[in-house]
């Protein structure tokens, strides 16, 4: 009836680990010929081994130039030249963030404390707090992820759980590190293409504009911080959206990268997007952001333009004299508010620089130092959270001092 | 801010059939691109037919027992029951928890917030995958056994009564054991306890009702999914045991379970 069955298990074997072999080529190669790949699949499946050397021979097809992962450009060289900053091909529309009385505790600890702000349109807003001050809880809360204990996020007026392919509204990275490392680059970004009706294609450009497209065959596993964090970017600009949510991104990346998602933010902002931006490090945001959201134990310190923020810093001129004394009666008859410093050094508030050197050269009094100072932005924003840190060094006892 | 300018943001509303499609491509590419899913069941494929070549050798060259007529078809899933479906099962799991455990679940539900959809997606595309390679390695395990058997005279042609039914049901018993995975993975999240609960579920629910006394191995017994599993992959089945109809609904009453659990917590929770 049946050959022999000693015949019959190596052949069948053969024929098994053959159709096996046949099936993962085809998960692994990056096209193939005139059908689409399910189709060879099944045609491997029910016709082994006829059908899997048909697919050998006429459905295996080298990748086309600029489908990566084997052609594109050299790594980091999107990002060091400045990249492509992805045009819109349409006008941008504006879409506000609001924050409305959110609360959010986990068990007996408050993340988030009643919180409220609006994240406006056309400007690159800087959210800032010491670690543990609710920075991520308010993203996670924003993006859909935690459900607020009260209050409420929305995006243009909506809950984002409500948004239908989101990732044509908001682009967003909270963790670069939350990737599956046994994946390749370009077929995560793909199958978060898949998940919004997003293209192959548009996949392909945003791979090419933050520098990955050379690599993009790899297993995520083999990266660096650095490259997960550019495929996290890769994967939020992927539907080109008017709101851009980022936490902590310059994490891990170089110094040219750094720069370019500085260009890239501002580029963004200058269309009338809405990019929020999340750091612990105030030098690094001031650089960045024209508007700034600080917060502390969950709670809003300040609402600001960055502007506004860097005037409110403490202000004044030291002046070195011999004759302190004297110059200091001086200057509190002009109505200035004058501080001893040292044995000789005033601090002066109120009178600026020139105005002093005049009235110590009028009355022949010598001025050894005349030095305007301001606080930087840095000291403005330890002074405001310092009160509100929760994790704060033993050894840091924050000493007023003002650096030029 | 308002409805419409999030309309004008992306494109058009799309239908809910492109948003279905847009998730089940979502999950298949996700599945497809992990390589140690192909390594796993490759690896399955093999031992499975290697077993179930030695247990049909053994059969055919044992003596034919002495009451009643042997059960050809017992022979032929004996590998399958235990090598093909408990690796699919921990793949199955594998596919929330892992998700969990890399923090790759936060760039699913922000990419898909409608975490049901995100459910549904994967136990579509699971179950699918599970049920085409089991009717495939179904089919292979029959040929294979009755292939053997027929050198020895006493094998099984499809076409007896009841035999392509049972080779068909053994891979509809891959598919369940595999959404029931999924469902595991999504309720529990960490993949040691859900390896756990699903193991519990396929096998030792089973394991335990046999140790109870008399009546009751029997009643409780028959609910559980290996033994209405048996009662689908076999030509005679048992009757004391449920009949077919309603070893398939058992069978399919536990993947629905433990979805229905997964569906009402996947919402409540924190991501």
């Amino acid at each position: 009836m049946s050959p022999p069955p000693a015949v019959v298990i190596p052949v069948l074997a053969v024929a098994v680990a053959f159709a096996a072999w046949c099936l993962v080529d085809l998960a692994r190669a990056g096209q193939v010929r005139y059908l689409p790949k399910w189709a060879w699949a099944v045609v491997i499946c029910l016709s082994v081994p006829g059908g899997g050397l048909v697919y050998l021979i006429v459905g295996r097809a080298k990748p086309a130039a600029g489908v990566p992962p084997e052609a594109g450009v050299a790594e980091g060289a999107g990002m060091a030249a400045g990249g492509p900053l992805l045009a819109p091909p349409v006008p941008v529309s504006r879409v506000v963030i609001e924050v409305d009385q959110l609360t959010k505790r986990f068990g007996p600890v408050t993340a988030v404390d009643g919180l409220s702000f609006t994240v406006r349109p056309g400007h690159v807003t800087g959210f800032l707090g010491p670690n543990g001050a609710g920075k991520t809880t308010t993203m996670r809360v924003i993006l859909g992820l935690d459900a607020p204990t009260s209050g409420r996020a929305l995006v243009g007026g909506r809950r984002y759980q409500e948004i239908i392919r989101p990732l044509h509204v908001v682009g967003s990275l909270l963790d670069a590190t939350a990737v599956h490392s046994g994946r390749t680059a370009w077929c995560h970004l793909l199958s978060v293409a898949h998940s919004n009706g997003i293209g192959r294609r548009r996949a392909v450009q945003v791979l090419e504009a933050t520098g990955l497209a050379a690599v993009a065959g790899r297993r995520v596993g083999e990266f660096s911080l650095g490259m997960k964090q550019r495929l996290g970017i890769a994967a939020a600009l992927l539907a080109d959206p008017p709101v851009l949510i980022f936490d902590e991104p310059v994490n891990g990346l170089d110094a040219a990268g750094v720069r370019w998602l500085r260009q890239l933010f501002k580029a963004m902002a200058a269309e009338g997007r809405t990019v929020l931006v999340s750091s612990h490090l105030m030098s690094e945001i001031a650089l960045t952001a024209d508007h700034l959201i600080i917060i502390g134990r969950g709670g809003l310190l300040a609402d600001t333009a960055t502007g506004r923020f860097v005037s409110r810093t403490r202000q004044d001129v030291l002046v070195r004299s011999p004759r302190a004394g004297e110059l200091a009666a001086l200057l509190a008859a002009r109505g200035a508010a004058v501080r001893p410093e040292g044995d000789d050094g005033l601090a002066v508030t109120g009178v600026a620089a020139p105005a002093i050197g005049d009235l110590a050269a009028g009355h022949g009094i010598a001025v050894h130092e005349l030095v305007p100072r301001h606080g930087s932005l840095e000291q403005a924003y330890l002074d405001l959270t310092g009160e509100s840190t929760d994790y704060r060094a033993m050894a840091s006892a924050p000493e007023e001092t003002a650096v030029p | 801010m308002t409805a419409p300018q999030i309309a004008a943001a992306g494109r058009a509303v799309p239908s809910r059939l492109a948003r279905a499609r847009d998730v089940l491509a979502f999950e298949w590419t996700k599945l497809r691109s992990v390589r140690s899913n192909y390594w796993t069941l490759l690896i399955a494929a093999l031992v499975t037919l290697g077993v179930t070549a030695i247990v049909a050798q053994a059969t055919a060259s044992a003596p034919p027992p002495p009451g009643g007529p042997m059960n050809p078809l017992t022979s032929s899933f004996l590998g399958y029951g235990e090598y093909t479906v408990l690796p699919v099962t921990v793949l199955s799991v594998l596919t929330f928890t892992s998700e969990y455990a890399s923090g790759l679940i936060r760039t699913t539900l922000t990419a898909v917030p409608q975490r049901r959809a995100v459910l549904a997606a994967k136990a579509a595309v699971t179950g699918t995958a599970a049920l085409t390679a089991g009717e495939l390695l179904a089919f292979a395990c029959f040929l294979l056994t009755q292939a053997i058997l027929s050198g020895h005279h006493h094998g099984l042609a499809l076409s007896h009564p009841g035999a392509l039914r049972a080779v068909l049901a053994a891979g509809v018993v891959l598919a369940a054991c595999a959404v029931a995975g999924v469902g595991a993975g999504a309720v529990i999240r960490h993949t040691a306890g859900a390896i756990a609960a699903a193991v519990t579920m396929i096998y030792l629910l089973a394991v335990l009702c046999l140790v109870l006394p008399h009546p009751w191995n029997v009643r409780l017994g028959r609910f559980t999914l290996p033994v209405a599993a048996y009662q689908l992959v076999t030509v005679h089945p048992r009757p004391g045991l449920l009949p077919p109809g309603l070893s398939l609904l058992v069978l399919a009453g536990w993947p629905a379970a433990a979805l229905l659990a997964a569906a009402l917590v996947i919402t409540r929770r924190d991501a």
